[in-house]
């Protein structure tokens, strides 16, 4: 066909609606844009220009602008490096808690036993519920005066009379924990899970033959295998437990005095209590700085090992 | 061609008329009345406050009032999102610890500029009220109850441990806490509610400070007392720590309780003294609700002079309302003037509350009110109850910054009564905080 013949085939538009037709992608895609900008980049700038500018609710007309004084005021606040190290202390001991529920439900998830199917439903139903509502029934759970725990622990004489888990430093921190591990541990278990059944068994009856027992399988083949998944499962974990929030709202409020005061609480406690927008801000924007360095620690040695 | 071209466009409009659609304001009218008021409170008493609604609806057909509450404890936390986000809110509950935060911020307005008419109440209330509901010298709004914080205890654990009369000061308390532990009646004798979500826990921190001798937290000009070795501060902070350090006779769930909490314990037995507001003494000699009804009586606060803490829960109307023309303000003030103040006469709404949940009231002559005496009669000494409420002070250190002051006080507290730091640094620490917010308001 000549090229006469195909420009006389061809569909004959008008000026105006070729127009259209080159307007249509920007258009439909233009919604989409303008939701990302108004959910994302709009508050991301706004948080900047919050933490820039005094403001304090209750001195509603001074909105100075303080370059990098509440940067400052937070740093050399008085519950900066506290929360700070409440934050390490917790997310090191939440995301190692995790990642061996993880690790260790996926092993046995991963036996082919009978109603396994099942249990990887049930394992799972606890990531479904919602944060705030796996905190009540943690705190129900804890609870010093009719918590469940206390009532078995007394039953089975474990204990003597019921402890206040949460009124204590250490312990209240450790429920903390718990509660986090059973909200996130079966997600990880999901990770872990899929990649162990990715391994070929060939590999576990070589391994098997040449005289490895079970330890030594899960050492020279599984773990090897696991690595990426692992380190994607530890980058995840970390970002959710340093930004957790939800649980110490529900469960503790920060206390007792400021145990479980992490950083992410404290963002909120100098934005909805201490009602200093400009601190809260600032705070919000070194988490996501200090989250986003963590992260590319993790990506890069991620890349090591991949290569 | 053109048609397919409209066919595409067509989603595109319709999403971008949806969300337009999604976007436009709730009417400010609403279908049963010429004016819609939304109104938010905490959670106590729900099904009584949509009853109260109903007959305010009655009597106002004008006027449709739209409901929501949260929880006491985040309810702070709540409005604040709520004023920031300009979530309409029109005429709501609030507490002396936030008023002054609240119209500082000015998410609240004074009622007497436009109803001057709203100070004609201010006689018939207690001395505490009217320093409670001031701010600036204007008055923002009227009470939806005002209360003491009382001290309670379990006459049988009193009785078994061969104790006559409830301790009249903090040392006594601890001997009779230690008494009655001694004799396996109770594990941990008292229990508070001093756990760091409960906004009550500092006032009951205050009452107990305010019964002690030279009971104060601020001077005049708001400059820190509770610093001084040896202040009240220190002693009932001393005291604490004592009793759940080393005597072992305050609960440590105390550092977690809420009100409610405390109430459970002091139903269940568990626990012999408390300090609660008033009105939950009702709970405690509730019959539905423990078999100890009727074993719990007040005592006047451990101390030497004895005083407590007065407070006061009040309605006031958002700063949206006067943005929303005179016609909603009348409405707000309807509502304020319904649920607070008078109608045909007496104080029908507290008087209701007073009689079904025995809630405390601001106006002192309701102490005579024949019903109200019976009612209070059934759980309480209504004498003994007066007699406390005539100790009553309002909060000291009532500012714009007292809020932030006392959530990091709360903290600070339990570092103490913990033995994670000394009484003296934990209140060098509050007087510090209070020192710096009172400079930065300035």
């Amino acid at each position: 066909m000549t090229r006469r013949a195909l420009a006389a085939t061809a569909p004959t538009a008008r000026p105006g609606s070729r127009a259209g037709e080159r307007c249509y992608p920007y258009a439909t895609v233009l919604p989409v844009m303008l939701v990302v900008a108004l959910f994302t980049v709009y508050p991301l700038i706004y948080c900047v220009h919050l933490s820039l500018h005094e403001n304090v609710l209750t001195r509603p007309l001074d909105h100075d602008f303080v370059g990098l004084q509440n940067f400052r005021e937070v740093i050399t606040g008085y519950y900066f490096w506290r929360s700070l190290c409440s934050t390490a202390l917790f997310a090191s001991m939440a995301v190692l808690a995790v990642t061996l529920y993880g690790l260790g439900t996926a092993l046995l998830l991963n036996q082919a036993v009978l109603g396994s199917a099942l249990l990887k439903v049930v394992v799972l139903l606890p990531w479904a519920i919602p944060a705030v509502i796996s905190g009540i029934i943690w705190r129900w759970i804890f609870d010093g005066d009719y918590g469940v725990l206390n009532g078995l622990l007394l039953v089975t004489g474990v204990v003597r009379r019921y402890v206040p888990w949460m009124s204590h430093t250490v312990t209240a921190r450790l429920c903390m924990v718990v509660a986090h591990v059973w909200k996130q541990g079966p997600l990880a278990a999901v990770f872990l899970l899929a990649a162990l059944q990715v391994i070929p068994p060939e590999l576990h009856d070589a391994a098997h033959i040449d005289g490895a027992g079970r330890w030594d399988g899960f050492r020279f083949v599984t773990l090897p295998y696991l690595k990426a998944t692992l380190a994607l499962v530890l980058i995840y974990e970390t970002i959710v437990a340093i930004a957790t929030f939800d649980l110490v709202y529900v469960m503790t409020g920060g206390g007792p005095a400021d145990a479980t005061a992490i950083i992410g609480w404290y963002a909120y406690t100098e934005i909805f209590r201490f009602l200093n927008l400009g601190h809260g801000a600032a705070l919000a924007i070194i988490l996501g700085v200090a989250l986003l360095g963590l992260v590319l620690v993790y990506l890069r040695a991620l890349g090591s090992e991949e290569t | 061609m053109p048609n397919m071209m409209r066919t595409r466009w067509l989603p595109v409009l319709m999403l971008a008329l949806s969300l337009l659609a999604a976007g436009a304001p709730t009417p400010a009218r609403g279908q049963g009345g010429s004016v819609t008021l939304n109104l938010v409170s905490w959670s106590y008493g729900v099904e009584i406050v949509r009853d109260n609604i109903g007959k305010f609806q009655q009597r106002y057909p004008g006027v449709t009032v739209n409901y929501n509450d949260f929880s006491w404890a985040t309810y702070h936390d709540a409005m604040v999102a709520r004023f920031v986000s300009k979530t309409p809110t029109d005429v709501l509950y609030s507490s002396d610890h936030w008023l002054q935060e609240w119209a500082a911020a000015g998410w609240i307005v004074p009622v007497d500029e436009q109803f001057p008419q709203v100070r004609q109440y201010l006689t018939e209330y207690s001395p505490f009220v009217r320093e409670a509901l001031t701010y600036k010298g204007r008055i923002y709004g009227t009470p939806y109850y005002a209360d003491t914080f009382i001290f309670v205890y379990n006459t049988d654990h009193l009785q078994q441990a061969g104790l006559a009369t409830p301790p009249a000061t903090l040392e006594e308390l601890t001997r009779q806490a230690e008494t009655i532990k001694a004799k396996g009646i109770a594990e941990f004798p008292i229990v508070l509610g001093w756990g760091q979500q409960d906004p009550f826990s500092i006032e009951s921190f205050t009452s107990l400070v305010f019964a002690q001798r030279n009971g104060s937290l601020f001077d005049k000009d708001l400059t820190p007392t509770f610093k001084a070795p040896g202040s009240a501060a220190e002693k009932v902070v001393t005291w604490a720590a004592d009793a759940l350090g080393s005597r072992k006779v305050l609960s440590p769930t105390s550092l977690q309780a809420a009100n409610v909490d405390q109430i459970r314990a002091l139903q269940s037995g568990a626990a012999s003294f408390g300090i609660i507001p008033s009105y939950s003494l009702a709970v405690l000699n509730d019959p539905g609700q423990t078999q100890l009804a009727g074993k719990f009586k007040i005592g006047l606060m451990p101390g030497e002079s004895h005083a407590t803490v007065g407070f006061i829960r009040f309605y006031a109307i958002s700063s949206q309302v006067p943005r929303r023309g005179k016609e909603a303000m009348t409405a707000a003030w309807s509502f304020v003037d319904y649920f607070g103040g008078k109608t045909d006469g007496e104080y029908r709404v507290t008087k209701r509350w007073s009689l079904e949940k025995g809630l405390g009231f601001a106006q002192t002559a309701l102490f005579a009110d024949k019903d109200i005496r019976a009612a209070f009669g059934k759980w309480a000494d209504v004498d003994m109850l007066q007699k406390q409420a005539q100790l009553a002070r309002a909060k000291e250190g009532m500012t714009p910054y007292y809020g932030t002051w006392d959530v990091f006080s709360r903290a600070e507290l339990h570092k103490a009564y913990l033995g994670q730091q000394k009484p003296a640094e934990t209140l060098g620490n509050m007087a510090k905080k209070w020192e710096e917010l009172k400079a930065k308001a300035k």
